[in-house]
């Protein structure tokens, strides 16, 4: 057990390490941040819409960001380590492959973690200073002033971050399944993107099909059924739409959801490692 | 005692795709390794032995046929906690110093805190990669510094056996020779070593016992001793026999029914003439 622990931190602390080194997340990073500073610029509207602009804006920077880092991290993992060999020198120890994949997933995790964490903090900040502007142009009525301030110091926003990050991290426990199967870096992130535009149509095409009126035949159902069980639903993530909207969300469906995604990535993670098992190196 | 590693009938075939058939690369090689030997696997290039190591270890899984080490199934963590490897042109993670290499390998084999710690500073002096060098990061090594860290790395759980593949590919004759000697100081201490190298003057000086492979095949197999002495033939080297005395001695040799094979002044070998060429310091 304690064994266990220390391989997994071990494969999990150099992952991270190694992909801290690499320019590409770095370059990442500077972009989501520029896209977050920029939509300082934009000062049209009312205070409400420009508030609303910067949330959503800075939740597409975190999102896309987030998605890349995810997509090329996980074809890295593997694929790029059978390619480089370090694969070789690691997997030749007493590890089981099943501590390999879980702490590359975690290395690639903390990696997403640190990227969510910095952008959202740049994020608020970037809310404080619009706060600031505001509040001494137009926040001469206290009233005013005070719903400039609800507006910038949401704390739903925080139900938000925790949000994107779990969804971030399904599709990177995704990404990890590919790569294990695959031998190419190029199938992990088509395959990927893949579920993750299925995982936001399905539930839309099902709700179409099933109420079209059309008599649904046992096989169709089945199809959907299994389309259900394999792709995650991502439009279960649509709730941080809701918060930027302004609209009420509890904390027990925000963490309902983060549970769902728990056990997605599980299920995910202990399927990589199932095929993995057997896999040549 | 179970032998240090045995295999039965191993085969190996790789799939090529859909309609390129297979490739056999391994053809049911029956192969035993004592414990404390120094084995060698030789063969040309394609020959099988980096397939046999890969299955040796679980890397691979074997088409049909069966491998243990030390007793233990191949593949298992019993039997790799037994084994050290290093794989051939061994590529590490090259942001890494020589000493954080061999203790990431040696986390990953489940070791932690000071004993892990004691061990890496008496493998860095043993590979000679103690003080300052093990601080540099790895993509500053040279080949041959390269593959000592590898060495150490693959150590580092101190097991029974350690198994090479082609150890001295891309090193100069110097460093060929260290871990020549590397392997042999391993041998007094009882391990097991096995390596693969078509540098057949390099296998001649260490192993005790060889298998050659060719296209999968088992060819030969044998110890050194008994595969290379010719046992009709006698040599004596001598110092200072004049010319005249030469032919007496030819006549001597008739007389009682020997056959003079070969004649003349040895040579020396190139490696130990290269070796001895260079400065003092340069040799170990
Ligand atoms: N992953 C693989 N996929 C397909 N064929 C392979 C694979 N690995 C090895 N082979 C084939 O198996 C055969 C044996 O290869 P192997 O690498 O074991 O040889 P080797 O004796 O180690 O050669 P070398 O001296 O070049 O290292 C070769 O024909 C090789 O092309
Ligand atoms: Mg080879």
């Amino acid at each position: 057990m304690m064994g266990s622990l220390r391989r997994i931190s071990a494969v999990a602390s150099n992952t991270f390490l190694e992909a801290v080194r690499q320019k590409v997340f770095a370059v990442l990073l500077v972009f989501g941040l520029v896209l977050i500073y920029g939509a300082n610029y934009f000062t049209e509207f009312s205070f409400q819409e420009q508030f609303k602009f910067l949330k959503d804006l800075g939740y597409a920077a975190i999102s896309l960001t987030g998605l890349l880092v995810g997509l090329l991290g996980a074809s890295q993992l593997i694929p790029g380590e059978i390619e480089r060999r370090t694969i070789l020198t690691a997997l030749c120890r007493p590890l089981h492959r099943w501590e390999f994949i879980v702490g590359k997933y975690l290395g690639l995790a903390v990696l997403l973690g640190v990227m969510v964490g910095v952008m959202a903090l740049a994020v608020g900040g970037v809310l404080g200073w619009k706060e600031a502007q505001l509040v001494a142009r137009e926040g001469s009525d206290p009233a005013v002033a005070a719903a400039i301030q609800k507006e910038a110091r949401d704390p739903r926003l925080l139900q938000a971050v925790l949000l994107v990050g779990v969804k971030l991290a399904v599709v990177a426990a995704v990404a990890v399944f590919f790569s294990t199967v695959a031998t190419s870096t190029t199938f992990v992130i088509a395959m990927t993107l893949m579920v993750y535009l299925i995982g936001h149509l399905q539930s839309v095409a099902r709700e179409q099909w099933l109420e079209s009126g059309e008599v649904v035949q046992a096989g169709a159902k089945l199809f959907l059924a299994a389309v259900a069980f394999l792709v995650p639903d991502f439009n279960l993530y649509n709730l941080i739409d809701e918060i930027i909207a302004g609209n009420e969300v509890v904390w027990r469906s925000t963490l309902e959801v983060v549970g769902y995604s728990v056990v997605y990535i599980t299920v995910l993670l202990t399927a990589a490692s199932v095929v993995f098992e057997g896999r040549d190196i | 005692m179970s032998a240090a590693v045995q295999t039965e009938r191993l085969r190996k075939e790789f799939p090529m795709g859909w309609f390129r058939g297979r490739v056999l690369a391994l053809e049911g090689l029956d192969m035993e390794v004592q414990r404390g030997e120094v084995f060698g696997l030789l063969g040309p290039n394609g020959s099988g032995k980096s397939t046999a190591m890969k299955m040796i270890l679980g890397l691979l899984r074997p088409t049909s046929g069966r491998a243990e080490v030390c007793g233990f199934r191949a593949g298992t963590i019993a039997a790799r906690r037994q084994i050290g490897f290093l794989p051939e042109n061994p590529y590490f993670p090259n942001f890494l110093t020589g000493m954080e290499l061999v203790r990431y390998y040696g986390r990953l084999s489940g070791m932690g805190g000071s004993v892990l710690e004691k061990r890496i500073q008496e493998l860095m002096e043993l590979v000679r990669l103690g003080g300052e060098a093990g601080k540099r990061p790895l993509r500053t090594y040279s080949k041959g510094m390269l593959q000592r860290a590898g060495l150490a790395g693959a150590m580092v759980g101190d097991p029974e056996i350690l198994l090479l593949d082609e150890p001295t590919a891309g090193v100069d004759p110097a460093g060929s020779r260290e871990i020549r000697d590397l392997i042999l100081e391993l041998r007094g201490r009882g391990k097991t070593v096995i390596f693969s190298s078509h540098l057949l003057e390099q296998v001649e000086d260490v192993a005790d016992r060889v298998i050659i492979l060719h296209r999968g095949q088992k060819l030969r197999e044998g110890r050194l001793e008994d595969l290379l002495t010719r046992k009709k033939e006698w040599e004596v080297s001598v110092q200072g026999l004049k010319e005249a005395d030469r032919k007496e001695l030819r006549g001597w040799l008739e007389k009682h029914g020997a056959e003079v094979v070969r004649e003349g002044a040895p040579r020396e070998r190139l490696e130990d003439y290269f070796l001895r060429s260079l400065p003092e310091e340069k040799r170990r």
